[in-house]
């Protein structure tokens, strides 16, 4: 039988007044916090922090009567989408204790442990290390670990003391936890268990099913058989779990750019390995530094093609490692392959030694490393008249894309201004160009053809630009231009050979 | 008076090594077993052409006409092509108008680099790189170029066998490591453009030029007009 998996809970009672609070660094800290939502006409408090808590204040009561009861309360109005995206953040934070971690809105986390515990010393020292963590961020936290997840996160809500549970006696643990408060049923649903006698977990699943059900209905029943650890509602990590990822936790922090450059070696060539056996190639890798301080840094580098060279994804890294600032050094690295692509054997990274790669090999491998600073592109035709839509950028590693015939011509300029420049054109009588005002100097123009007129593609729709008279324009120097006639305007736009 | 060799087997050590010596110096570039680009189709004013594996210099009296002789030279050196500019250059390369030169987008990879030192290192990871034909980088008037800069960017054309091209505004002077320096400037034309062509020095040979050219389309050659010389 498989081994049960271990899921740690964190409930967050105040989570929105102390997540607000930390976007607040204003507020003032000793005096309570209260959010408000409007409910129809009426304006209830919808969150409240630890002090407003202490004082009697609880979520669903009007905002008047709070502000009556404690005068100096601080008052602001809920902002559910930015809690519910701060939870998400704080998801991705507790990354740092185990890949799969979920936020449970509104104010849960939920973390599966299974096999990680042991990196931190055990599930107690990992629970009381994340609820101490989280306490340091200006959080408060109550968690539980146990086999189920929502076992985990009924006993989170409810008990204080960090409880751990072993698998298979969920079911005991939940019975005397008040059903309320441990599954978040909605209010009138709790009196009405009430008024049954039926208080706790234990009470309820006690019960004859089928009379539970058809009073109550379905949700009741998952719910109680969750929390006893009979059903096992998969839970969504935050983000899928990368494809292959490798981690070093350090006994000592590192902070010299060349231990972390060996360290990356060897987390690459760790991950290379296995990419290999995996037969992928990295089209994308990320590597997370966590410093002492508890803050991480988070560098990404993309390939062209997929790559399981570990020489060639180091020499990626070299320039943004640059970047890190280790400051009092990091204790914790973790070299994630965010996307892969399968690859054959016959890719560069599995030739034997000194065979010579394959030209294309390395043109790839030259546009990834230049791609990390430059911008590169290929350009690729485009089925347009207009100059500046004639082709676009295309990325470099795409194969070329075939130049169909009659693209590009003859009067086609070599150069073409990023932004146009102004000048005043003198024209004969018939509207020929006869000299230009250019950059403070008069040039006669010794010879002109034109104009070559553009309508703008009323095929596209909306505002049309104004047509355009292209002139080719030749300086007593020889020197010859791309003169562009527009809404009465000319401007130089471009380069001819 | 001659001395007669009072030493043979010494005398014969010391040319070994002046010997290899010289092999040290005269490098072999990687690139040289692909034959010189030719500019004329009579080779016979210049020699075989420029040889790839090496940098060369273009300074152009308009932007265009240096683009122009640019294309016609990275069309002939075959393979993919890399053109670097920095995001300051106010001209950007338009690849349809390329197309006339024998340089077609399907061989054209554009790199934009945000500051000159990168694309500097550009173009030098470039040169390095085998699997290009050719690599021209646009250095603006104000550009930093120096003898080092340039050598730096002839060995790593050489180790590479990569043909690099620099593309210079008109009237820069200074040492640079480049084998040969051209200069092009356009004539006033009536239809296929029209060039005043010179080398201005060549590592190992004389100037020569100027030669009044034309491009021809139709047959992708330069002709050179009667009397330009």
């Amino acid at each position: 039988m498989k081994p049960a998996r271990r899921y740690l809970a964190v409930h967050l009672p105040f989570w929105e007044a102390e997540h607000l609070r930390q976007s607040h660094p204003d507020l003032p800290a000793d005096t309570p916090l209260a959010l408000w939502a409007r409910q129809g006409a009426r304006r209830l408090l919808v969150a409240v922090d630890q002090a407003a808590a202490a004082a009697g204040l609880e979520p669903g009561q009007a905002l008047a009567d709070a502000e009556a009861l404690l005068p100096d309360l601080q008052v602001l109005p809920a902002t559910p989408e930015t809690s519910a995206a701060g939870l998400r953040e704080l998801a991705l934070w507790a990354q740092r204790f185990t890949p799969l971690s979920a936020p449970l809105p509104p104010d849960g986390l939920l973390l599966d442990i299974t096999g990680c515990d042991h990196l931190f010393g055990g599930e107690a020292t990992l629970l009381t290390k994340t609820l101490a963590d989280l306490a340091a961020l200006g959080l408060t936290a109550q968690g539980a670990v146990a086999s189920a997840a929502a076992s985990a996160m009924a006993l989170a809500r409810v008990q204080r003391d960090a409880p751990i549970i072993a698998a298979g006696s969920e079911e005991k643990a939940v019975a005397p936890l008040p059903l309320g408060l441990a599954l978040r049923l909605p209010g009138g649903m709790v009196e009405d268990l009430a008024r049954l006698g039926l208080r706790s977990i234990g009470d309820a699943l006690r019960q004859p099913r089928a009379p539970l059900a058809r009073r109550f209905g379905a949700p009741l029943l998952n719910a109680l058989d969750a929390a006893a650890g009979h059903r096992a509602p998969p839970i969504t990590p935050i983000a899928a779990p990368p494809d292959l990822s490798v981690t070093r936790a350090l006994p000592e922090p590192i902070l010299t750019a060349e231990a972390i450059a060996a360290l990356l070696d060897r987390l690459l060539a760790a991950l290379c390995a296995r990419l290999a056996r995996a037969g992928l190639g990295a089209r994308r890798l990320s590597l997370t530094a966590w410093r002492v301080d508890g803050t991480e840094q988070r560098l990404v580098i993309g390939t062209g093609a997929p790559n399981r060279d570990a020489g060639h994804l180091a020499r990626l890294f070299a320039e943004p490692l640059a970047s890190l600032a280790p400051e009092l050094g990091f204790e914790r690295f973790t070299l994630h392959a965010l996307a892969t692509d399968p690859m054959g054997a016959e890719g560069q990274g599995a030739l034997p030694m000194g065979a010579a790669p394959r030209p294309d090999g390395v043109l790839a491998q030259l546009l990834d490393r230049l791609g990390q600073r430059l911008r590169l592109a290929r350009p690729a035709p485009m089925p347009s008249h207009w100059p500046e839509r004639q082709w676009r950028a295309a990325p470099p590693h795409e194969a070329a894309i075939a130049t169909p015939p009659g693209w590009g011509s003859r009067t086609a300029p070599v150069l073409l201004r990023r932004r146009p420049e102004a000048v005043q054109v003198t024209t004969f009588a018939e509207g020929a160009p006869a000299a230009m005002h250019w950059r403070g100097r008069v040039y006669p123009l010794t010879r002109a053809e034109g104009p070559l007129r553009l309508e703008a593609e009323w095929w596209h729709g909306g505002t049309l630009p104004p047509a355009r008279d292209y002139h080719r324009v030749q300086l007593a120097s020889g020197e010859r231009l791309w003169l562009c006639h527009a809404g009465g305007r000319w401007v130089v736009q471009g380069d001819l050979p | 008076m001659v001395v007669p060799d009072p030493d043979p087997p010494r005398n014969a050590a010391l040319a070994r090594l002046r010997a290899e010596l010289a092999g040290l110096t005269t490098r072999t570039p990687a690139g040289s077993a692909g034959a010189p680009i030719p500019i004329f189709a009579d080779n016979s004013l210049i020699g075989a052409g420029l040889v790839r594996g090496a940098l060369h210099e273009v300074c152009a009296a308009s932007p265009g006409s240096g683009v122009a002789f640019a294309a016609i030279l990275l069309a002939r050196c075959g393979g993919q092509v890399l053109w670097i500019a920095t995001e300051q250059e106010s001209n950007l390369v338009w690849p349809p108008g390329l197309i006339p030169f024998g340089l077609a987008p399907e061989r054209l990879i554009l790199a934009r680099a945000a500051r000159w030192p990168e694309a500097l290192w550009a173009m030098e990871e470039a040169l390095r790189c085998p699997a290009l034909g050719g690599a021209v980088l646009m250095a603006g008037a104000g550009q930093g170029l120096d003898l080092t800069a340039t050598r730096r960017l002839h060995l790593a054309a050489e180790a590479g066998g990569v043909f690099g091209l620099l593309l210079r505004p008109d009237g820069i002077a200074g040492a640079s490591a480049a084998r040969t320096r051209w200069h092009i400037a356009p004539l006033s034309s009536t239809d296929a453009p029209r060039w005043r062509l010179s080398l201005l020095r060549q590592r190992g040979g004389a100037p020569a030029g100027p030669w009044n050219i034309a491009f021809e389309a139709a047959t992708g050659s330069l002709r050179l007009e009667a009397g330009g010389g």
